[in-house]
């Protein structure tokens, strides 16, 4: 759990469909769309070379439109001959998709557009049609685990200090398009919130996974679910629950604030490209044990305020690696 | 892992591995017995299954390639007779299309006759496809890339095979080993001839795996086996904690119950997947040699072994009870009689110091003390075996089968607590309920 500033490789998966994609060596930005494509329904086969009188293997040379192309219903996709002409006609408006083994064609109808965009400044290392792939230099935190689709925008300071929480009122559509810092815990409903306000994602120490079924189904684990529908991005950079970040990690979110920043949630990194000098590179942070209770760490003015305040809500001392959390009323028969 | 190549021989100190993780698409004909045979084939080879496509599939063929190229498959395991070839060279165009850009590239393996295999290694170009004729080939060959080509690599499933092996040869009848980790669950039913049946399911433990025994099973599956009510959320919060760093045995007793629990889960819900892919499960609950191993085996006490063993597995007549924790000797912890009374009925104990009769009423759940290790036959209540009784004696497992628990809290978690108590899995005395 480490902040570090080097050169990072971003992998970016395609949905099947790619129309353009960025090339190597091309330079690119953090939310430039690196490949758009269209989203595909049920395929139709037609034949193809058998119609020609082909062999599969001479097919290639007589399509008129390219593999990956879209076409409208009667477009000549093959033609042979030329007074006795045979040909291969698109029956649907759609995309040429693939050409078999065998010679024949898949044609499939549009349905809708997708776009990816890139989550790393830098140069495009790799471009095909599964995934684009850049290299670039940024500060990096690699976290314990992410959910929902990439993200890109500016980072926030949503908390006042590493081991208070985000509170779903301090969310609010001004917030729209960045990435929120929630400090040492975010809700399930703060998730929801940030998403109807349109936050672009939101960081923070540890979210209970028990929110996080409620927003992505019972169904999630605790390796992370990176998709690509219109899903609340979440990183959890400790674990899960509530963690107190430490200073080794919280300050360099206050020192990089206003940055620009991505989540890349197959690989649960945190990118975000600033120069700024926010300490030693290699920060080794320490051992820390999920939900400790007091925070590790606190500024001192705000140890100051919490002092004055008195009143002030103290978070609840979470379990401990060996213990577990019985509901309040109840205890184990040995206890009884 | 230590292995000891006989009392007086010096030790071998052999690299024993789970192997790296191998990601397995499952593509197979439109018959049942196609279904199993690729299933059988993921499982004995201790691969993660990561798709399943059949030859029939409802998906359209933009979706089937979408599904492949997002499961990101190291190999593609193909099985289907003639009338498949169609229905399965359509698949592989689905694979070309999906996985042709893959690196690196899925590898096809196929347990096909010649005549469909030539047929399909035209479609699956420019993926490399092996044929194999028998299946033991090709788990061989799946568990081959599992070693990442290093033969000096022993995989856990291949001890694991080994101790059922030498198990079944000891004591001259079917054995089974029953192997939890932190993220793989096995079964291994070994008959004397040296046959096995094999299956290692992988994500499914108690570290790494815990998370997926949860979405599985469904979180109330597994608070259930707690003897006492416990919050979701930070039952749930434990476990998705419980991948993010290596634990070692577990030690105080709110965490071993925990394991306990998703042991429970994962020995039953693997079990369910054995069954699936056409294995004899009937047989490995009836074996009449047990042997624990893994992080099931290492909990401080035998009792807990035990329990997680018949709640788990559910055992269906009189077997030999045997663990081995991963650091330390095998050591023989119980006899368990399992029976199905209707009504009160008697069971006659035979030992060499004598003979006892025990009662046995519907729904206990209990030890009867027998001494240390001791030879004894059991004969009534529609059950009849022999075996040695180990640590804890015989335990006489009365609940029926399937073993169901209460639904309301107020009548489960008693009867779950006296199962714990009544084997000494909690901090209090055993006792027979």
């Amino acid at each position: 759990m480490t902040w570090r500033r080097e050169r990072w490789t971003a992998d970016h998966p395609l949905p099947i469909g790619v129309t353009k994609r960025a090339q190597v060596g091309e330079l690119v930005r953090a939310g430039d769309i690196i490949a758009a494509g269209a989203a595909l329904a049920g395929a139709l086969r037609v034949p193809g070379a058998r119609r020609l009188g082909l062999s599969p293997s001479d097919l290639d040379r007589e399509l008129r439109v390219p593999v990956g192309s879209d076409v409208v219903a009667g477009t000549v996709l093959a033609r042979v001959g030329r007074r006795f002409a045979r040909s291969v006609t698109a029956p649907i408006d759609g995309r040429l998709l693939h050409v078999t083994v065998d010679g024949d064609l898949y044609i499939a109808p549009i349905v809708d557009r997708w776009t990816v965009r890139a989550t790393l400044d830098g140069t495009v290392a790799r471009s095909d049609d599964a995934v684009v792939e850049i290299e670039g230099e940024a500060w990096c935190f690699q976290a314990a685990a992410a959910y929902g689709p990439d993200a890109i925008g500016e980072l926030t300071l949503g908390v006042d200090g590493p081991d208070a929480d985000l509170a779903p009122t301090r969310i609010d559509v001004r917030l729209a398009g960045r990435i929120i810092v929630g400090g040492a815990r975010v809700s399930a409903e703060v998730i929801t919130r940030a998403h109807a306000c349109g936050v672009a994602g939101l960081v923070a120490g540890g979210v209970p996974p028990a929110g996080l079924r409620v927003v992505y189904g019972d169904t999630v684990t605790a390796s992370g679910s990176p998709s690509r529908d219109d899903r609340p991005t979440v990183l959890c950079l400790m674990g899960f629950g509530s963690a107190v970040l430490p200073r080794a990690v919280y300050e360099p979110f206050a020192a990089l604030a206003g940055a620009r920043a991505a989540i890349h949630t197959a690989s649960a990194r945190l990118f975000v490209f600033s120069t700024a000098d926010v300490g030693r590179a290699e920060t080794p942070s320490p051992d820390v044990v999920m939900g400790e209770g007091p925070a590790a760490y606190a500024p001192v003015e705000r140890a100051v305020a919490d002092a004055d305040r008195g009143d002030v809500d103290q978070e609840e001392p979470a379990q401990t690696d060996e213990e577990l959390s019985p509901s309040p009323s109840d205890r184990s028969p040995s206890e009884r | 892992m230590t292995v000891s190549t006989g009392t007086e021989a010096p030790v071998e100190q052999t690299g024993v591995a789970l192997g790296r993780s191998l990601r397995v698409a499952l593509v197979h004909g439109r018959e049942e017995a196609s279904r199993r045979a690729v299933a059988h084939l993921a499982l004995a080879s201790g691969a993660e299954i990561v798709a399943r496509v059949r030859a029939t599939d409802p998906r359209s063929f933009v979706e089937a390639a979408q599904a492949l190229r997002d499961a990101k498959p190291d190999v593609v395991a193909i099985q289907g007779g003639a009338k498949d070839e169609g229905a399965l060279a359509e698949l592989l165009e689905a694979l070309r299309l999906g996985c042709g850009a893959q690196r690196p590239m899925p590898r096809i393996f196929g347990l096909v006759d010649t005549r469909v295999a030539h047929g399909l290694r035209m479609h699956a170009s420019p993926f490399e496809f092996e044929r194999f004729g028998a299946p033991s080939e090709m788990v061989e060959a799946l568990r081959d890339l599992r070693r990442g080509g290093n033969g000096e690599v022993v995989l856990r499933d291949a001890v694991i095979e080994d101790a059922a092996r030498a198990l079944a040869t000891t004591t001259g009848a079917n054995a089974l080993a029953v192997d939890v980790t932190e993220r793989s669950t096995s079964f291994v039913l070994a008959s004397p001839d040296g046959r096995t049946e094999a299956a290692h399911l992988v994500p499914l433990g108690l570290g790494m795996g815990a998370d997926h025994v949860v979405a599985r099973a469904s979180l109330d599956n597994v608070r259930r086996w707690l003897p006492w009510p416990i919050d979701a959320p930070a039952l749930l919060e434990r476990v998705f904690n419980r991948g993010r760093r290596p634990q070692g045995p577990a030690t105080a007793e709110a965490t071993v119950l925990l394991e306990m629990a998703l042991a429970r889960e994962a020995i039953a819900h693997a079990l369910r997947d054995t069954a699936e892919a056409g294995l004899d499960v009937s047989a490995m609950r009836s074996a009449p040699s047990i042997l624990i191993t893994g992080r099931a085996a290492s909990f401080p006490k035998s009792g807990q072994s035990l329990l997680v063993l018949v709640d788990g597995l559910e055992p269906s007549a009189v077997s030999t009870v045997f663990r081995e924790p991963d650091e330390g000797p095998a050591e023989r912890i119980a006899m368990v009689v399992s029976v199905i009374p209707r009504r009160p009925a008697k069971i006659r104990i035979v030992r060499a110091s004598g003979r006892s009769v025990a009662r046995v009423i519907p729904g206990s759940f209990g030890l009867v003390a027998m001494g240390a290790d001791v030879e004894v036959a059991v004969n009534g209540a529609g059950v009849r075996g022999h075996g040695r009784s180990g640590e804890l004696g015989v335990l006489i497992d009365a609940r029926g089968r399937p073993l169901s628990l209460p639904e309301r809290d107020g009548e489960r978690i008693p009867a779950v607590a006296r199962w714990h108590t009544a084997l000494g899995a909690t901090a209090e005395e055993r006792t027979s309920t």
